[in-house]
């Protein structure tokens, strides 16, 4: 199912921070959006997520597979968000993380695709870790796999290979995309960095409060 | 020369705080459990007809505050949490937290008791319900008010835990990801919030706790006589003139001392034991559960209102001879009772003095070692003080008895100050070390470089930049100090007389607008410090 956006603008107090902008994203599309600092990138997927908060206001539709999700809490909207933290719960092992957004069902079957998650993402083995002994890269792979375990209907990418050296970031940037697309879901990254976004994929710029095709 | 001196500065700086407070505290402490080998003691004390149903009552008490207080707690914190009131909640706690327990304890009384004010608002005319409210023998009126009391202190801790550092910005973050893995806002409180603040809430929670189960004034006031509270027991043996009994006393702080011990480890067993329990509730998946918004309006505004309602009605009964059924308020004739206390004086005089000393000498000694000890060498006398808020008060005032008698300071002045400084000094230390050590040290660089000397910078700089601090500091000391009950009358051997004193002493029975004018004159300095503190403490450039 598609990911649209249809006039949405975000007021900052009385001032416009994004006009307003109309977009839809195919699924296994990965859109990149890039702006400098303050621009407003992150802005605009906290309303998409639903967790927008004053000062800032906004107005528009956001639609997943045609349905509106404007008045739908965050919770049960089924989007899955990437952070520049990876957001690791610290009270919970890794393997806890990934149990914590899957959905219910007999435990040994949760057991069983949490252990499969871990092997995919190299980390078979790690389950009982606390986040804090794993590496950065490590975290946020599981990151990723938390994320897609709890079967997202779309994908927000706020700027997650910020915080990552130069070579673990290409190796993640390649993880993430290659298992977005694997799932079909539509997903839209912010960054600053273009060196972020994906090869052939559609990239947007978010400047003077307009998203223009860059 | 110069190097001698260096070296003479820590141990200048170090020397106030371990003579006044460090030492006596672990001496006092010594003495209490060298009581264990007093055989005499023990077998008067297992003697005692009240020693199991006073044990009982103490545990009941204390355990059940404590749980409630918490378990209301958390309910307001998970339905304010992301509200536009979460702020002014903070601000709320922190009055609440102003109130003295006693104080609280008599207007709590007087609003419940069945001639009181929930009473006469209930029963119309009717004539007052044949109800125990107050010092009803199960404890649950001083159940009630421990925990009304404690819910300030427990949201107080909470928010400092919430806001330390990073952490309220990362516990955002950390909602936001639980809601985009489906979480709703009560299920994201319960499993991510709750979890990891319930672990930086160990040391409020056991002080809370050993707090209800041992305290003297509030249960002299509002707990049950036939048995009293176990602390009122040993209360009344250290009290006593025959040193047989007193020997027994100090024997039963020991004897509570071990039993909450063994209660705090029990609890932390079966927490301990209940871990996989736990775990797969936090890991259970996607729960849309709301923050209960309602419930915690309601908990908010009943705590509030009883609150408020304890100390507003002090004023209308210190003010008024008589409060004749079934009026909702009496009858404002006069202030006869504003008239004894100020004929009078020498109790307020005495608290108000000694409470400006003890905060002013406790800000002194704290900056002393602040300025000349090294930060690793706070983690011990933290925990010293930590120590002494968490062994209840009864079993540190029964040594520190012992041991002011020995060295001739018992119904001395100095050692009123000393027994006051001996908890006042605790909260100071507790409260300040964290702003003063994380003070930047380049703005003392600063100046130096623009040649102020050490003293100069120091009082010119960086006293001025920790001017917030250093007041709310000096306003928990005064507080704290002004208040003490148990090891003030130890000491003051009944040649001096404090307001708690009094005020304990007329709520037995003595007039009631007199009692309600103590009471209130026991509230006003505190919220006095607590509100110049926050004035003038505010800094003028934000």
């Amino acid at each position: 199912m598609a990911l649209s956006l249809t006039d949405v603008s975000i007021r900052l107090g009385g001032g416009m921070l994004i006009h307003p902008v109309s977009l839809s994203i195919k699924p296994g599309e990965i859109v990149t959006l890039m702006g400098q600092s303050g621009a407003g990138k992150s802005t605009l997927l906290s309303f998409i997520a639903g967790d927008l908060e004053a000062p800032f206001s906004a107005s528009g539709t956001v639609r997943l597979g045609g349905a509106a999700l404007n008045d739908v809490p965050p919770e049960a909207r089924h989007i899955g968000r990437l952070f520049q933290d990876d957001l690791l719960f610290p009270h919970l092992t890794v393997g806890e993380n990934l149990l914590f957004g899957m959905a219910r069902g007999p435990g040994p079957e949760r057991l069983k695709m949490m252990q499969a998650a871990l092997a995919e993402a190299d980390l078979a083995g790690f389950s009982e870790r606390p986040p804090h002994t794993l590496s950065g890269g490590q975290r946020a792979r599981v990151a990723l796999m938390r994320a897609l375990l709890a079967n997202p209907r779309a994908m927000l990418l706020d700027e997650p290979f910020n915080k990552l050296d130069a070579d673990l970031r290409a190796q993640m940037r390649d993880f993430v995309f290659r298992h977005i697309r694997a799932r079909n879901i539509p997903c839209l990254m912010v960054t600053h960095d273009r060196g972020d976004a994906p090869d052939h994929g559609r990239i947007l710029r978010l400047k003077g409060g307009e998203v223009k095709d860059a | 020369m110069a190097r001698t001196l260096r070296r003479l500065t820590p141990l200048a700086g170090a020397l106030p705080l371990v003579l006044l407070w460090a030492l006596p505290l672990l001496l006092s402490l010594a003495i209490t459990a060298a009581s264990a080998s007093d055989t005499q003691a023990w077998r008067a004390l297992l003697a005692h007809p009240q020693l199991f149903p006073a044990l009982f009552l103490s545990m009941f008490t204390g355990l059940a505050a404590t749980l409630t207080a918490l378990l209301l707690t958390l309910i307001i914190l998970a339905g304010f949490q992301g509200t536009a009131l979460w702020h002014r909640l903070q601000a709320c706690a922190a009055a609440g937290l102003a109130v003295p327990h006693l104080a609280f304890a008599i207007g709590f009384g007087f609003l419940i008791m069945p001639s009181g004010l929930l009473a006469r608002l209930a029963s119309g005319d009717a004539s007052p319900p044949a109800w125990i409210t107050v010092q009803d023998p199960w404890g649950l009126s001083l159940t009630a008010a421990l925990a009304v009391k404690e819910i300030p202190f427990l949201l107080t801790a909470a928010f400092a835990a919430l806001f330390r550092g990073d952490a309220a910005r990362l516990m955002d973050q950390h909602a936001r990801a639980a809601a985009s893995l489906g979480h709703g806002k009560g299920s994201i409180f319960l499993r991510i919030i709750m979890p990891q603040l319930l672990a930086q809430l160990r040391w409020p929670l056991v002080i809370v706790f050993v707090y209800g189960a041992t305290v003297v004034d509030m249960a002299l006031v509002l707990g049950p006589t036939q048995p009293p509270t176990f602390a009122v027991v040993a209360w009344h043996a250290l009290n006593d003139v025959e040193p047989a009994a007193n020997r027994m006393g100090l024997a039963a702080t020991l004897l509570l001392t071990a039993i909450l011990a063994m209660a705090i480890l029990t609890v932390h067993g079966l927490l301990h034991a209940s871990r996989d329990m736990q775990r797969r509730f936090l890991t259970a998946g996607p729960s849309a559960l709301p923050a209960p918004r309602i419930g915690a309006g309601i908990i908010a505004v009943i705590i509030s209102a009883l609150l408020l309602l304890s100390i507003f009605l002090l004023l209308p009964l210190s003010a008024a001879p008589r409060w004749p059924w079934p009026g909702i308020l009496p009858p404002l004739t006069g202030g006869t009772a504003w008239a004894t206390l100020a004929a009078s004086p020498a109790p307020l005089l005495l608290s108000l003095g000694l409470s400006l000393a003890v905060s002013a000498v406790s800000i002194l000694i704290a900056v002393l070692w602040l300025e000349t000890q090294p930060e690793a060498r706070d983690r011990w006398l933290l925990w010293l003080a930590l120590l002494s808020l968490a062994v209840p008060q009864l079993a540190v005032a029964g040594g520190q008895y012992r041991l002011f008698l020995d060295v001739g300071l018992g119904g001395k002045l100095a050692g009123l100050f000393l027994a006051h400084l001996s908890l006042a000094l605790a909260y100071v230390m507790i409260v300040l070390s964290g702003p003063y050590r994380g003070f930047d040290g380049r703005y003392m660089k600063a100046a130096r470089a623009l040649h102020a000397s050490p003293a100069s910078a120091l009082i010119r700089v960086k006293l001025p930049l920790l001017k917030a601090p250093l007041l709310t500091a000096s306003a928990i000391g005064f507080a704290v100090s002004i208040v003490q009950y148990v090891p003030a009358q130890l000491i003051a051997a009944g040649r001096f007389a404090t307001l708690p004193m009094e005020a304990v002493t007329l709520s037995s029975g003595g007039s009631r607008p007199l009692t309600a004018a103590y009471a209130l004159a026991l509230t006003l300095p505190p919220l006095a410090a607590f509100l110049l503190a926050g004035i003038v403490g505010r800094p003028r450039w934000r």
